[in-house]
């Protein structure tokens, strides 16, 4: 099987227009020593970089296509998703047009885009290596979507969109996420965080104010409970004037059940108190004393770390 | 997209790559330039004797002729290279960022391998990356295409299988190469 001739270049050509579009929306984010980082003109006067490249909170500026540095301002970071906002004037760039991840197969050809000065973009192609729901990643934030995929992200490249064919961009590349694929930050976890941080400066993170850790019952005290299942969470340590322990919640009841789903390991009620679970009540059906009981905590906003 | 994907244009500048050995090293590749004369870096031709192995398979003696080691590179001459086709060298400042290119090489040893991926720019490298100024400076292929130890000295295409860019080094798993405009005019003056 031979390729008719040019095809390689139409396909070349593509790859080139593609990055010619989304590149109008790339800028390079001078916030570290040396090297600068990446980052997506987002919304209006929004730039969206990865938060572990931002090592200074002043003096911040960024690089526009046109090669033109102009001053930009620190609006929050996300650690968790590994995100980070800066405000720049608005109405000096197109924003970067998004694409669907749910479209993207392992597979598909992508592009990875960057600014690393006042020349021409820096891409990066590769293939999506895996797509997938929700997940939690090492850093702690929530994702709405998994895509990875094999370009390889170089140095300045975190911060910059992951582009389809089309020059559709479908997430922000981070490097801290990323090993051994590199991963995006979808579209939609995107502008969540971009939400949450305009409007408070910093991503609310639900909290119970406890730890635990798994155990068994045993089969008779499951019997006479009249447990579902043998699984549940023992609560270790109740944090003072925590949103646990203001609902009664007392070192040694064993959490099984959580608004009436069974929980067996701390990463599931970890998942619960993602995303807006700020001020929700959530039932805990504990066992305490050899007797079942109640408690309903309302979720409370995980203090934050100073700095 | 067809399934041959580069195979077309890459067999295409194949015919005009050679392997060149000194001594015992893995030594790197070279391109046959036109005008029957092999350019690989001056890295690769280290020395006035130098084992050439033409795309056939044989293997002729070659001389170094010509070395610029500041723009890293050289000019070997050997039999039988006037009988190959000459690649054709393209203008790297055409290329568009993202184009497809592709290396041609020895990577590791490995015969005529050739590795695919996309164009960044002709120009200094950016600072910070943690380069020497003067080389920094220089203009350089930049691509960001997979080369190894033995890819020196061969060929960057681009999608229609024009010679952009001499391979010369790899910095924070950048491709840098001498574009071939460099590598035309510098081997031009000094041709005797």
């Amino acid at each position: 099987m031979s390729a008719p001739s040019g095809s390689l270049a139409s396909l070349s050509e593509q790859l080139a227009d593609a990055v010619a579009r989304a590149a109008e929306s790339v800028v390079a984010v001078h916030a570290r020593p040396r090297l600068p980082s990446s980052g997506v003109h987002w919304r209006d006067g929004v730039v969206v970089t990865t938060e572990a490249t931002v090592k200074r909170l002043d003096g911040i500026t960024v690089t526009l296509p046109d090669g033109a540095r102009i001053d930009a301002t620190l609006i929050g970071r996300d650690p968790g998703t590994d995100l980070a906002l800066l405000r720049i004037p608005t109405g000096h760039l197109p924003v970067a047009r998004s694409g669907d991840p749910g479209t993207l197969r392992p597979g598909h050809l992508v592009l990875a885009l960057a600014r690393l000065g006042d020349d021409g973009p820096r891409v990066a192609l590769g293939t999506v290596s895996a797509t997938g729901g929700p997940w939690r990643c090492w850093k702690g934030g929530e994702i709405d979507r998994r895509l990875q995929s094999d370009v390889t992200l170089y140095p300045g490249f975190g911060g910059g969109p992951l582009v389809d064919v089309d020059g559709r961009v479908h997430g922000v590349n981070s490097g801290g996420l990323s090993r051994p694929f590199a991963t995006t930050v979808t579209a939609a976890t995107v502008d969540r965080v971009a939400g949450e941080l305009l409007e408070r400066g910093y991503v609310a993170r639900g909290w119970l104010g406890i730890a635990m850790h798994p155990v068994r019952f045993d089969p008779g005290a499951r019997e006479r409970l009249g447990l579902s299942r043998d699984a549940g969470l023992v609560v270790l340590s109740v944090e003072p004037d925590a949103p646990a322990g203001r609902a009664g919640v007392l070192v040694g009841d064993v959490v099984f059940a959580i608004d009436g789903q069974p929980v067996e390991s701390p990463e599931q009620v970890v998942d619960l108190l993602g995303g807006g679970a700020v001020g929700r009540v959530l039932a805990l059906d504990l066992v305490r004393g050899g007797a079942r009981t109640r408690a309903d905590v309302t979720v409370g906003e995980r203090p934050r770390r100073a700095g | 997209m067809t399934a041959a994907f580069a195979a077309e244009a890459a067999s295409r500048v194949r015919g005009g790559v050679v392997h060149l050995r000194v001594g015992d090293s893995a030594g790197g590749a070279g391109v046959v330039w036109p005008g029957g004369v092999v350019v690989t870096n001056a890295h690769v031709a280290i020395e006035r004797r130098i084992i050439v192995r033409l795309p056939d398979g044989s293997v002729v003696e070659g001389e170094t002729i010509w070395r610029d080691p500041e723009r890293d590179l050289a000019a070997v001459a050997a039999p039988g290279l006037a009988a190959l086709p000459p690649v054709e060298p393209g203008d790297a400042g055409r290329v568009r960022p993202g184009s497809l290119v592709f290396a041609i090489g020895h990577p590791w040893g490995i015969q005529d391998a050739v590795s695919v991926g996309v164009f960044h720019g002709v120009g200094p490298i950016p600072a910070g990356i943690g380069v020497p100024e003067p080389i920094r400076r220089q203009a350089w292929v930049q691509a960001a295409v997979r080369l190894a130890p033995g890819n020196s000295g061969g060929p960057i295409a681009d999608a229609d299988g024009r010679v952009i860019g001499v391979s010369a080094m790899i910095v924070a798993g950048l491709a840098l190469a001498v574009p071939a405009g460099e590598v035309e005019s510098l081997w031009r003056g000094a041709r005797p």
